[in-house]
């Protein structure tokens, strides 16, 4: 058993705690939303002691060397002296340029950042309701093509965030930003490979800005996006993505419902893996990016190292919700 | 005479080993339960851990640390029948690098060596 100290104060945490379950059991209000080291809402620094390796990761490096690390999977060895951090530093303003739904419970949010805003399209930003109401969203733009940021959001049921954003956010307002993280992005080597991109719901907006920034560096090899849902009105880019086809021969565009009577291709009733394997026959040599719903993603993806695609080729960003843990 | 790693082709092999030995075990259905749920990013990386160590490579695992890592698996009921499968699965991985049949079976000794650390016994 060891301890932190935080404010001054001793804390004694048991045996597997984590900082922030510790801090929260005494009251501390310490902003967090996934508790699963992913969304990097709980973002705490250290003053003294060893972070373990675990819950830095997925951090950069430069927050790294200050000893910036995610409460919710920090579980340290020895006494750990820790602080807050300035949340000003790591936020900043933006501002709402579009608000429209897309679709029946997605929002179109377009936000245009107060200073310059760094990111890789199909990484995730924080988005803060206030200084300890933080959720993630997938970024759908491509900072070299787009001069504002573009979010899908979906509305979640008694989601205190979505529902904010979907009913009182309006066009002229401020929300605040945090810095944009996650593995799931276009890399430029092998432009001759084929890729797929799966999705569900809206894990198809860092879809679409991986798709068309791999358009933009020069992708060689055939891009198929595949987007999975419910009914035929949740296609909710069916017209952009079916022009972005007819611009790009190399580009194809698949939509996967399942329940829809009177569809015609590239409309299909097909279970969402069963189009995968169809038009990824041969996955070993093949680049996968897989985004959305969190069992759905995992499913995708061992399905597809089964089946021959390299644990190297699989890019993926299940979507972990609050709710989940 | 070179060591049993070197001979096997050391951590490139273990590279190479690594994904076609968790494709077997992720479809053998003795077996690939116990990883339904798992982070499969972080898995690899554990079995490229365990390849290298059952390949006679460096490592530095412990007994405990074998203990600590499948106590929530005996609890669900891993035993004998599973390693079994596991061995097997390793030994099909080499025969399909075309790894010499002696060689095949110092690795299975060697991860029969810490059975009783995984079975917690």
């Amino acid at each position: 058993m060891t301890h932190i100290i935080f404010n001054d104060k001793h804390i004694d945490l048991e045996e597997q705690q984590t900082v922030l379950s510790a801090l929260l059991e005494q009251g501390h209000q310490i902003p967090n939303s996934c508790r699963a080291g992913v969304c990097q809402t709980c973002m705490m620094q250290a003053l003294e002691g060893n972070v373990p390796a675990k819950a830095q990761e997925g951090l950069k490096d430069t927050l790294k060397a200050q000893g910036y690390f995610l409460a919710c999977s920090c579980m340290p060895q020895e006494p750990l002296h820790v602080r807050t951090v300035d949340v000003n530093m790591l936020r900043s303003p933006a501002t709402v340029i579009e608000h429209e739904l897309f679709a029946e419970g997605v929002l179109h949010l377009r936000l245009k950042p107060s200073e310059a805003f760094d990111y890789r399209a199909g990484q995730y930003i924080t988005l803060w309701k206030d200084s300890v109401l933080g959720r993630n969203y997938s970024l759908a733009s491509v900072v070299e093509l787009d001069d504002s940021i573009a979010l899908h959001i979906r509305r979640i049921p008694d989601g205190v965030i979505s529902n904010w954003l979907h009913d009182e956010i309006k066009v002229g307002d401020t929300v605040d930003i945090q810095a944009a993280t996650g593995n799931c992005f276009y890399l430029p080597g092998s432009p001759e490979q084929n890729m797929l991109l799966a999705g569900t719901g809206t894990g198809l907006a860092p879809l679409i800005g991986i798709a068309r920034d791999a358009l933009r560096q020069g992708h060689e090899g055939d891009i198929h996006l595949l987007h999975g849902a419910r009914q035929i009105d949740d296609l909710y880019l069916h017209d952009t993505l079916m022009n972005m086809a007819q611009e790009h021969p190399q580009f194809h565009y698949h939509a996967n419902v399942l329940q829809a009577e009177n569809i015609t291709p590239p409309i299909s009733k097909n279970p969402l893996m069963q189009q995968i394997s169809e038009v990824a026959a041969e996955p070993a040599d093949w680049r996968f990016y897989l985004c959305g719903d969190a069992p759905i993603v995992n499913t995708m993806k061992r399905n597809l190292f089964i089946a021959g695609a390299s644990m190297t080729n699989i890019y993926s960003d299940p979507f972990v919700s609050a709710n989940d843990v | 005479m070179s060591s049993l790693f070197d001979r096997i082709g050391g951590q490139v092999a273990v590279d190479t080993a690594v994904e076609i030995f968790y494709r077997k075990v992720l479809s053998d259905d003795r077996i690939n339960g116990f990883f339904d749920g798992v982070d499969m990013e972080q898995q690899v990386n554990k079995q490229k851990g365990f390849l290298t160590m059952a390949f006679g490579g460096p490592n530095n695992y412990t007994s405990k640390d074998m203990r600590d890592g499948h106590k929530h698996l005996v609890a669900r009921g891993l035993n004998d029948s599973h390693v079994d499968a596991v061995i097997e699965l390793l030994g099909n991985t080499l025969q399909e690098l075309e790894v010499a049949t002696e060689d095949i079976q110092s690795v299975a000794d060697i991860a029969n060596s810490v059975r009783d650390d995984i079975l917690n016994r």
